[in-house]
């Protein structure tokens, strides 16, 4: 698939102190998700695609053309900014119209646009009602209704379900998705895990201004072979399943957690586990109520190559 | 009937015009918002006062007769010639009104969009900085271009009018290039003056008092260093001052200070280029932090 996103050896300093250092990446259509702690370079990162800030070194591109002082792109690009930018004097509908004029709209097709996208934010109800007088959450859904409202083909979002309901949480998932549908781009940063996990397993880890990993969240772990897999079975037979697992070479340590009848396995080789697994239970009959892999998912890979 | 709308992505499949004047919006937006400042209305119906009555003293410049009851001993004042013009033009009042119009409606044009951050929303659009600047100029523009140049000119076709003749342009025919320049220059001057010092602060309310604190401390200099050294120099430290100096050499009137007008116009004229720079060098998409 063709990189919409490009970036070549991007590095950035404030002063002193590093903002991302020698970034090399393509983001292809689909959703990408950011992450990465407080100040490891996500905001500049995507402070510089969307142009706001010049590279000291390298060279950002979308739909292959440079980024840095090339407005035009802006056409085809949805940003939505981490902290609230609104004219709290305005109502919903003026200030999306008005953001809406600058690409050049007429202005019936602006006011067309701009109800069309506080309905997919479930505003309009409140689009004659200024600003100032907004929820946190309707102000986080009309930045959002702001960076689509135009029908870009990527879209930019830094910390979008901050200060949502979980209601609102899942039906902007929703809509996310649906841009992803429609064969078009996501660059989604979070602090939140567990959101990012419910919109994508495409994930880019940066830390200290690196990328320390990308790709999808399973195959990451796959790759991480500093810490062993685990593998948690809850079973009424747990330790009779653990004796019979215990003589095998590829595991590593075995932890009981009675209190809820099950026992942790820690392997390097899943798929020899897995394969002794179903062995075992054919030969021994043994019945397992729940397989579950604590270590396998965003956070546990997350504070893995962060080094938590 | 009723209609059940599926919720989703609408396409929009028109044409965007590939528009020359990206700065309009961000101006009709300032105007707007101007507009819905507490007393700006007031304020700004006020500022018309001293354009009413000019009109009505060009109305009675050409009725004289009708009018000699009350303009006893007074005919001078109510000859209509360049010094009319420029009497209008470098009033005190209309110097004042439009200070507080700024101060109201002007001194959030920059402070604002530091104090929400909405620069990055602008940026994040197909529009430079240059189009972003010279849409908040744009406001500052249309408040002092309604506030001069039209009633300059407005004034003058009044003149034309109530004479029934074309006889003081003959007399004058620099006049409306006069009218026209001195207003142009009023409305850079006050764009950089009221952008300067909202894009030194994200808070409006500082803004609007250091507008005025500027304009009224420049006076206060002008008077010390009169004080101090009796020089009439001391004048280029005043706005107001090097602003009727200005204006007395455009309309060819006496100057009011004895030394050169262009050294009037190298003051503010610096003044203006410094503040585009700071301008410039302050609006920037995002805040760095060092």
């Amino acid at each position: 698939m063709k990189a919409i996103i490009e970036a070549k050896n991007l590095s950035r300093w404030y002063g002193n102190v590093l903002g991302i250092s020698e970034v090399n990446l393509e983001i292809e259509p689909g959703i990408t998700a950011l992450l990465g702690p407080n100040g490891a370079g996500k905001s500049t990162f995507m402070k510089i695609i969307t142009g706001q800030l010049k590279p000291n070194l390298g060279e950002a591109r979308i739909f292959g053309q440079k980024v840095w002082n090339n407005r035009q792109i802006f056409r085809r690009l949805g940003f939505c900014p981490e902290v609230d930018a609104f004219y709290d004097e305005l109502n919903g509908q003026e200030f999306l119209t008005g953001l809406l004029s600058l690409y050049g709209f007429g202005k019936a097709e602006c006011r067309k646009l701009a109800r069309q996208a506080l309905e997919l934010v479930e505003l309009q109800d409140v689009s004659s009602r200024p600003i100032r007088s907004y929820s946190r959450g309707m102000r986080q859904r009309l930045k959002v209704a702001q960076a689509l409202a135009h029908d870009p083909e990527v879209l930019i979002l830094d910390e979008p379900l901050s200060g949502l309901d979980p209601l609102s949480k899942r039906k902007l998932i929703r809509l996310i998705k649906d841009f992803r549908a429609e064969g078009k781009t996501v660059v989604v940063s979070s602090h939140v895990l567990p959101e990012v996990e419910a919109m994508t397993s495409e994930i880019i880890l940066i830390h200290h201004g690196k990328i320390l990993a990308r790709g999808d969240i399973h195959f990451i772990r796959e790759l991480i072979d500093t810490h062993p897999h685990m593998i948690r079975i809850k079973s009424t037979q747990y330790r009779e399943l653990a004796r019979a697992l215990a003589g095998e070479d590829y595991i590593l340590e075995i932890s009981f957690q009675p209190e809820d009848q099950s026992v942790i396995f820690e392997t390097h080789h899943r798929d020899r586990f897995f394969d002794r697994l179903n062995e075992l239970l054919l030969e021994s009959g043994l019945i397992l109520d729940e397989i579950t892999s604590p270590d396998d998912n965003l956070q546990a890979i997350f504070d893995y190559l962060v080094g938590r | 009937m009723a209609e059940i709308r599926e919720k989703g992505y609408h396409h929009w499949d028109g044409q965007l015009e590939e528009k020359r004047w990206n700065f309009w919006p961000i101006t009709r937006t300032g105007i707007k918002l101007a507009f819905q400042r507490k007393y700006f209305k007031f304020v700004f119906s006020g500022a018309f006062l001293p354009a009413m009555v000019y009109a009505a003293g060009v109305y009675i410049s050409e009725r004289l007769e009708d009018f000699r009851f009350m303009a006893q001993g007074a005919e001078r004042t109510f000859q209509v010639n360049p010094a009319f013009f420029k009497s209008y033009l470098s009033l005190d009042f209309l110097f004042f009104m439009i200070i507080l119009l700024m101060a109201l409606g002007g001194a959030g044009l920059i402070a604002d969009d530091f104090r929400h951050k909405a620069v990055q929303l602008y940026f994040a659009r197909p529009i430079t900085k240059l189009d972003y600047l010279l849409g908040k100029a744009g406001v500052v523009v249309f408040f002092v271009g309604l506030l001069t140049l039209v009633p300059g000119l407005v004034l003058l076709i009044l003149k034309l009018l109530f004479s029934g003749s074309f006889k003081f342009i003959l007399d004058y025919p620099w006049i409306i290039l006069s009218i026209i320049f001195y207003s142009l220059f009023l409305m850079t001057f006050f764009t950089a003056f009221v952008l300067l010092i909202s894009s030194l602060s994200k808070n409006r309310r500082y803004v609007s008092v250091i507008i005025f604190a500027v304009y009224l401390l420049s006076d206060i200099v002008q008077g010390i260093f009169w004080v101090i050294f009796r020089s009439p120099y001391s004048a280029l430290f005043s706005v107001k001052a090097n602003l009727k100096q200005l204006a007395s050499a455009i309309f060819l009137e006496k100057l009011p200070y004895t030394y050169p007008w262009y050294l009037s116009l190298l003051v503010l004229g610096s003044f203006c280029l410094v503040s585009f720079v700071v301008i410039k060098s302050k609006v920037r998409g995002v805040e760095v932090i060092r």
